[in-house]
This record gives C-alpha cells, sequence and structure tokens, in this order.
C-alpha cells in the first residue's frame, strides 16, 4: 500500500502511450480513488482506464478469483480496439500477494524506501520471484534512513541472479529510463514468444538440515 | 456435486465483492444485531424470486427461453445498479462455467447473445448444462448463497463473530427448504414470484452514487 504504483503507471502511460495502444485496470479497495487519479493526470484517455472494485479482497481479485479483472480488461478492449498493453494495477497488499498467471503475462512488484529498508530482507514470493521488482522513491531514503544500497543488496540475494530490480524516483527522470525500457522489452519478448514468466506464486523448493526436499 | 461447487464461495465467479445490500443498509442504520433479520427479509423477497428465476432456467432447453427469463430478471430488477451487478456476477459465473462445459451449445449460445446475464438464469443455465441438478437443489444453493454472501460481508462490515454469524445461517436451513419449494412449486406453474423490495431498490440506487465503499452492492 502506498508505495507508488499509480504513480509509477502514470509515468509509465506518459512515456508510452504515443507508441503503443494502451489500457489500465486499476483494482480498488475502497471506491474508485486509483482511476480517478490516473483520469485526472491525463496521461491517457479516460476511456483507458477502467476500475474493478475488490470489496476487500485486493488478493483475491487478482489471484483465486480474477473473472472481475477479465470482464474489465474484455470490455476495454471491446471499446477501445485491440490493445497492446495493459497495466492491472493491484489494490495494494501484503508480501505474499501476487497476480494469477492466466490474468498477469508479467508482475511487477513495487516496494518503497519510506515502507522500511528490511521489506527486501522479508522477501516473500513477489519480493523474490516478480519479473521485476521496482525500489520506487529513493529520494526520500535519506530522510526515513533507508539504505537503498542494502535494499538493492537484499533484493539481489532474495532474487537471485537474472532477476531484474530497478532503484527508482519518480522525480528523476533518468532513473524511469531503465523501467520504460524493461516494460518495452517484456512486450517485444511476449510478441516474439519468447517471454518466460515465472509464477511468483508456488512455494519455491527449500531443503532442510535433514536433507529431504519437497 | 455440481450444487456444492456452485454454492462454494472458492468457485471463481467474482462473488466475493458484493455484500447483498448489506453495506447500503448498515450506511443507513442496519444494526449487528438485525444482520439476521435482513437475511431472513432478503429470502423471503429477492431471495424467492432468484431461486424461481433459476428453477425456471434450469428447466430451460433453448436460448431463446432463456433470454425470455433474462427479461422476467429485469422486469423484477427496476433498479439499474442491481441490474448492472447481476448482471456482472451473472458474466463471471458464465465465463468459469464456459470452462466447465465448453461444448454445451446452449450455454455458449446464451453467453453469445446475452446482453443481461442476470446472475439467476445464469445459476440455472449452468446447472441444466452440468446435468443431474434437480429443482430443488437449484431453489437452495441460490437461497443459501444469498444468505451467505450477506452472512460473510457482514463480518466485515459489522463487529461480528464470524462463527456466531454462521449459526445464523445454519439455523435457517429449514426457512431455506421451506422457500426453496415455493420456489419451485412457482416456477412449475410459470407464475414467477416479483416480491418488490422498494427500500433495497432506493439504497441500491443511492449506494451506487457513494464514494466510500468496500462492496460493489
Amino acid at each position: 500500500m502506498g508505495t507508488g504504483k499509480s504513480s509509477l503507471i502514470a509515468t509509465l502511460c506518459r512515456e508510452l502511450s504515443e507508441l503503443i495502444e494502451l489500457g489500465v485496470v486499476t483494482n480498488d479497495i475502497y471506491t474508485d480513488e486509483d482511476a480517478r487519479f490516473l483520469r485526472a493526470q491525463g496521461v491517457l484517455a479516460a476511456d483507458r482506464i477502467a476500475a474493478v472494485q475488490t470489496g476487500c479482497c485486493p488478493h483475491t481479485a487478482i489471484r483465486d478469483d480474477i473473472t472481475a479483472n477479465l470482464l474489465a480488461v474484455e470490455e476495454l478492449e471491446h471499446g477501445c480496439g485491440p490493445l497492446d498493453l495493459v497495466f492491472v494495477e493491484s489494490g495494494g497488499d501484503n508480501l505474499t500477494a501476487c497476480f494469477s498467471p492466466a490474468l498477469a503475462d508479467a508482475q511487477i512488484f513495487v516496494l518503497d524506501c519510506a515502507g522500511g529498508d528490511d521489506v527486501p530482507r522479508k522477501g516473500g514470493p513477489g519480493v523474490a520471484r516478480a519479473d521485476l521488482l521496482v525500489i520506487n522513491k529513493v529520494d526520500l531514503a535519506p530522510l526515513v534512513g533507508a539504505d537503498v544500497s542494502l535494499m538493492l543488496h537484499d533484493a539481489a540475494h532474495a532474487r537471485g541472479p537474472g532477476r531484474p530490480v530497478i532503484a527508482l524516483s519518480l522525480r528523476d527522470r533518468a532513473s524511469v529510463g531503465p523501467l520504460v525500457g524493461w516494460v518495452r522489452d517484456a512486450l517485444a519478448r511476449w510478441r516474439d514468444g519468447t517471454l518466460v514468466s515465472v509464477d511468483p506464486g508456488p512455494p519455491a523448493p527449500h531443503a532442510h538440515a535433514h536433507t529431504h526436499t519437497h | 456435486m455440481l450444487d456444492l461447487v456452485l454454492a462454494d464461495a472458492r468457485t471463481p465467479s467474482g462473488s466475493f465483492a458484493a455484500s447483498g445490500g448489506l453495506e447500503a443498509a448498515v450506511g443507513a442504520g442496519l444494526a449487528a444485531t438485525e444482520v439476521p433479520q435482513f437475511i431472513r427479509a432478503r429470502l423471503r423477497t429477492v431471495g424467492v424470486c432468484d431461486a424461481s428465476l433459476a428453477v425456471a432456467a434450469l428447466g430451460c432447453g433453448s436460448v431463446d427461453g432463456l433470454l425470455a427469463l433474462d427479461l422476467e430478471a429485469a422486469a423484477r430488477t427496476p433498479a439499474e445498479p442491481l441490474r448492472r451487478v447481476s448482471a456482472q456476477l451473472g458474466q463471471g459465473l458464465l465465463r468459469t462455467a464456459s470452462v466447465w462445459f465448453p461444448d454445451h451449445a446452449v450455454l455458449a449460445g446464451y453467453r453469445s447473445r446475452s446482453v443481461l446475464t442476470p446472475r439467476p438464469v445464469v445459476l440455472g443455465a449452468v446447472a441444466r448444462a452440468a446435468g443431474g441438478v434437480d429443482p430443488l437443489a437449484v431453489a437452495r444453493v441460490s437461497l443459501y448463497d444469498d444468505a451467505a454472501t450477506v452472512a460473510s460481508a457482514a463480518v466485515k462490515l459489522l463487529p461480528l463473530d464470524a462463527a456466531v454469524t454462521s449459526a445464523r445461517v445454519v439455523a435457517l436451513a429449514a426457512e431455506i427448504g421451506a422457500l426453496a419449494a415455493t420456489a419451485v412449486a412457482a416456477a412449475a406453474v410459470g407464475d414467477l414470484p416479483s416480491t418488490a423490495t422498494p427500500l433495497l431498490d432506493e439504497r441500491a440506487m443511492k449506494f451506487a452514487t457513494t464514494d466510500r465503499r468496500l462492496f460493489v452492492s
């Protein structure tokens, strides 16, 4: 919650809306606040932004029961024509929340520095296995005593090699470049058929001291 | 077993976001102690209407027959926000059922032609596609789902003990059974009930424009 997802999506829309056909589905827990924020940014035509209300269960709406989100995506395409890319913004939740692969081809998990620099160390499926981990609001780090390099180190440890992490601040345009690049690259790979998304959901294989695995 | 699957909140159909009008009622002053009465009032009005529609849909062997029931359902739902929510819930269930029964011609035909997709009609149509679900079972699923939707929302909206709330639902077993029998009898003679619920409708109209809410209805 409050990690800057809506602002990130607004920024991505600003950067990409001239290049590709975009749509956004927001998941709001309490009314359509996120959708209205996005429309107010003026980065995308209002009819390309759909709001789904998730009735207290933001994690359910993106994983266990995605019907409302699927219907919203379909309605968007029905109204706007074929879309190259749809962003689905979850309602914001806890470290275990992640998207069903039936809903999302690629997932971005967003943390922010003001949320505590120990979060990457805590791990969880989103931190460890989302296709991209974003550490947002790095401009706030000095103010809240967060150590960004520690967060990056812990994230790399939790994620292993080959799983990207981007630290950025929306107030620093240059730092946003890699995020835009990653999104464009993911889209290109999807079009090629080479995008391999790993489902963050299932527990990672692990071993105990007595050398049995399950 | 389809009756159990249809009654199970875990079956994906988007129904977790509905409160059966409870959130609007709480906003209007409904107390935690009044939830059982709210549930019973719903069951005897909206509940038995929806159950009859579902039973009628169960008996429908054609897309045209189901589309006619769409209109019957719409005629009994004067509040536009409630028609819209019912349509969304119906579409959600229809989508999932199309994965269960991809080759069922009537279900596929209804899915492509129905604009209204009211949930009770979809429920009956899906039960028919499954086969082996009898009218009483469909009526009970419909009524139970109505009660359980309100009960689970109640635990989120009010300071209630989930176990106590579920006890209230369990206590409704006989009443749900009786109302289900009423629904089956009504559908059998083509005399679907049409009890008006002006307070629920009025609250739904206001609720749709409310800013701060957790549920879609």
